[in-house]
């Protein structure tokens, strides 16, 4: 139960500062690559095939990264209102709404962040629909406001097992994506270093990977909210060099706390499990009242949609097929809950927090019954909460911290 | 008086209402008060009256818990516990057996379910919106400028089966308007707003095994809620004898546990924050519970 107001002090993470100048070359990088005429600039989902975009030699921008820009920033209920007034419902993804609200505003975050207009205007918008269809709405928009080629990919989803099939399915559909981009803009594909980026890539995923599972130790090093601001690089960086370096100071780092003991939150007392999207606007609020429980959220779902599995150096275009479809938001409910039961052992989790983003049911796991399916079949506590990826409106303050500190006393409970 | 007493006092959306016991888990005193702009001038204000009816002082208060929305602003609290755990106390303190309890407050709806050891397995609350909750009736009764005592007494004479089926208080408003220039009896549209409360309560129960008891102010001023709530639950539900009380009596006991574990509290006519000798465990532990039956300290329902 809760005690009168304390204040617990976090640990910094002494990479930060690294991040941050990364970021900033990133997005200096591609406002300089958008201005420039002898370079071309790539949109992509945040788990799509940024891979060949790469290899082709375009900058990779993720409009996603952008929508959660303007969540964290607490402006996306600005901007929602100017895209549905141009019929976008306001009830489907808050990342769009918000992005194509703020595009509309000529308003971008990165103006403040990093000193760039906003946006590098696009040469061509990729997308793969292994995470949601909204994507290719998404991005039709832009490609109609900018007049630029849309192509995507759009895997088998909903899949329990993923055959050999389903692979080769995508593995095609990626191979005339590189056709379509080879017609389109007169290039040629060099395979060799698709090969380098995938390996890059995946070694960058592993990294992530690994920084991950530094959180089964007790205490925990890291939290996902920790997580949601050190995972930029794996995705928007991914099939970089630096990257890779990023993640190795990084993964050190979290060794040595681990070595050290030296907890994310301190006197650990509850290990929680974070499924579904982030609050993007809450995330500091939800940050400090779980630290002054005394609560670590150990795992998520969310930061672990970019730990894809090793790549051995074969075929790449088939590492990426296999890697996109076998993602957690890609497969059937049967899938979702066994891969749950297993994160709850590893990191000995004593509850699980399920929040029903509102404009995000792709990436939304409470509304088919797993969180009772996961509490009367396992016996996992779990709660849900309603809220919303980027769109504030959707959340109630009061209402959530009263059910996130009753779900504490609940755990206080059981372990009395 | 130089009992040593202990206070639940839970800050509402709505009302501040507070509790005081004995250290044998006994009423002594209680009030509820709108809360109004100010938790901690609400707290003061219902804190007072109690101490006045329990004609005692403030220095005889042994440990304070504070719960409800405005818990963080209850000065005298020593600690804050939310309302579902404080819910749960006070329901399973009048009713041992009870399995599953529905409060329906002002801003919120909250069913709590409970294991059979007592401990909570599972509470929900209802989502962003007043559908289902207090402020549903009173803005509805707004609307309709009649006072909700008069549309409970209305709705008690309804014959028919008669529901608001809109998911959304401003749409339920609007349906109300229709129904009325439909021509509906008044019987009818009042008492179909309580089941479309009831509905929303059903929807939030994920277990029906065990009796159910319902607290809050809801149900305690409006015959009505219960009447829509055993039609919609098909069973009959405890109502306590304190209903709107029922997280400020749960407080209250939690205060005396802290007290009797040495983890709160201060000692008679001192300022001191931690407890130096426990006291005895309390007398008149009881079947029904461990402060005595609920026809002993409140009289039966």
């Amino acid at each position: 139960m809760q005690s009168k107001a304390t204040t617990v002090q976090r640990v910094e993470i002494k990479a930060q500062a690294r991040l941050r100048s990364l970021l900033k070359d990133y997005f200096v990088n591609l406002d300089s690559a958008a201005t420039d005429p002898a370079r071309k600039v790539a949109w992509c989902t945040s788990v799509g095939p940024c891979e060949i975009l790469t290899a082709f030699g375009f900058e990779v921008f993720f409009p996603e990264n952008h929508g959660a820009m303007l969540g964290a920033k607490k402006v996306s209920h600005r901007f929602v209102p100017r895209a549905v007034g141009v019929g976008y419902s306001a009830e489907t993804c808050s990342y769009m709404n918000s992005d194509i609200g703020a595009a509309l505003a000529g308003y971008s975050p990165l103006q403040e962040a990093y000193g760039i207009a906003g946006p590098p205007k696009p040469d061509v918008l990729v997308y793969s629909t292994n995470q949601c269809r909204e994507v290719q709405d998404w991005w039709y928009f832009f490609g109609r406001r900018h007049d630029t080629p849309v192509m995507g990919v759009c895997p088998p989803g909903h899949l329990g097992e993923v055959t050999e099939e389903h692979i080769a399915f995508v593995r095609g559909r990626l191979l005339a994506l590189i056709q379509q981009i080879e017609t389109r803009f007169d290039l040629r594909l060099d395979w060799d270093r698709l090969r380098e980026v995938v390996a890059l890539s995946s070694r960058a995923s592993g990294l992530w990977r690994e920084l991950l599972e530094t959180a089964r130790s007790h205490p925990s090093p890291l939290t996902f909210f920790d997580g949601l601001i050190h995972m930029a690089p794996v995705i928007v960086m991914r099939g970089s060099q630096q990257a890779v370096d990023y993640y190795e100071e990084l993964l050190t780092e979290m060794q040595d706390r681990v070595r050290d003991g030296v907890a994310a939150v301190p006197d650990e007392r509850f290990r929680l499990y974070w499924e579904g999207m982030p609050v993007w606007p809450k995330i500091r609020e939800l940050s400090e009242k779980f630290l002054n429980l005394h609560a670590v959220i150990a795992a998520s779902t969310y930061c672990n949609s970019w730990a894809f599995e090793e790549y051995d150096g074969g075929d790449p275009l088939w590492w990426m097929a296999k890697t996109a479809t076998e993602i957690f938001i890609n497969r059937d409910e049967q899938t979702k809950e066994v891969f749950l039961l297993d994160m709850f052992r590893r990191f000995d989790i004593d509850g699980a927090i399920f929040h029903n983003a509102r404009t995000c049911p792709n990436n939304t796991n409470s509304r088919f019954g797993m969180a009772q399916r996961l509490r009367e079949r396992h016996e996992t506590p779990v709660l849900v909460i309603d809220g919303d990826l980027s769109d504030v409106r959707f959340f109630s303050t009061a209402q959530t911290m009263t059910n996130i500190e009753a779900f504490i006393e609940q755990l206080e409970e059981r372990k009395r | 008086m130089s009992e040593r007493l202990f206070v639940g006092i839970d800050a509402g959306s709505s009302a501040t209402k507070c509790v005081v016991l004995d250290e044998r888990g006994r009423l002594m005193g209680k009030h509820v008060s709108a809360s109004g702009f100010d938790f901690a001038e609400a707290a003061e204000t219902v804190l007072s009256r109690s101490l006045l009816e329990a004609e005692s002082e403030r220095d005889d208060v042994t440990c304070c818990v504070s719960t409800g929305y405005g818990r963080g602003r209850v000065p005298l609290a020593h600690r804050q516990v939310t309302e579902i755990t404080c819910h749960a106390r006070g329901a399973r303190e009048w009713y041992p057996q009870v399995r599953s309890i529905i409060d329906i407050g002002g801003q919120d709806t909250k069913v709590i379910h409970v294991n059979s050891d007592g401990r909570m397995a599972e509470y929900r609350m209802n989502s962003k919106c007043a559908a289902g909750t207090g402020t549903f009736l009173e803005s509805i009764a707004l609307k309709l400028g009649v006072p909700l005592r008069e549309i409970d007494e209305l709705a008690m004479k309804c014959v028919t089966d008669t529901v608001i089926n809109s998911y959304c208080t401003v749409f339920a408003g609007t349906e109300v308007i229709e129904r009325i220039k439909a021509g509906q009896p008044r019987e009818d549209i009042s008492m179909g707003l309580f089941r479309s409360i009831a509905s929303r309560v059903v929807e939030m129960l994920s277990s029906r095994s065990g009796p159910i008891a319902v607290t809050g102010g809801v149900v305690a001023h409006c015959r009505a809620m219960v009447r829509a709530l055993e039609e919609a639950l098909e069973t009959e539900v405890l109502l306590p004898p304190l209903p709107q009380h029922a997280g400020a009596y749960g407080a209250a006991l939690i205060a005396i546990g802290d007290w009797e574990a040495g983890k709160g509290g201060r000692q008679i006519g001192g300022g001191d924050t931690t407890i130096s000798t426990p006291l005895d465990p309390p007398l008149g532990r009881g079947e029904a519970g461990p402060h005595g039956s609920v026809s002993e300290r409140f009289g039966a329902k």
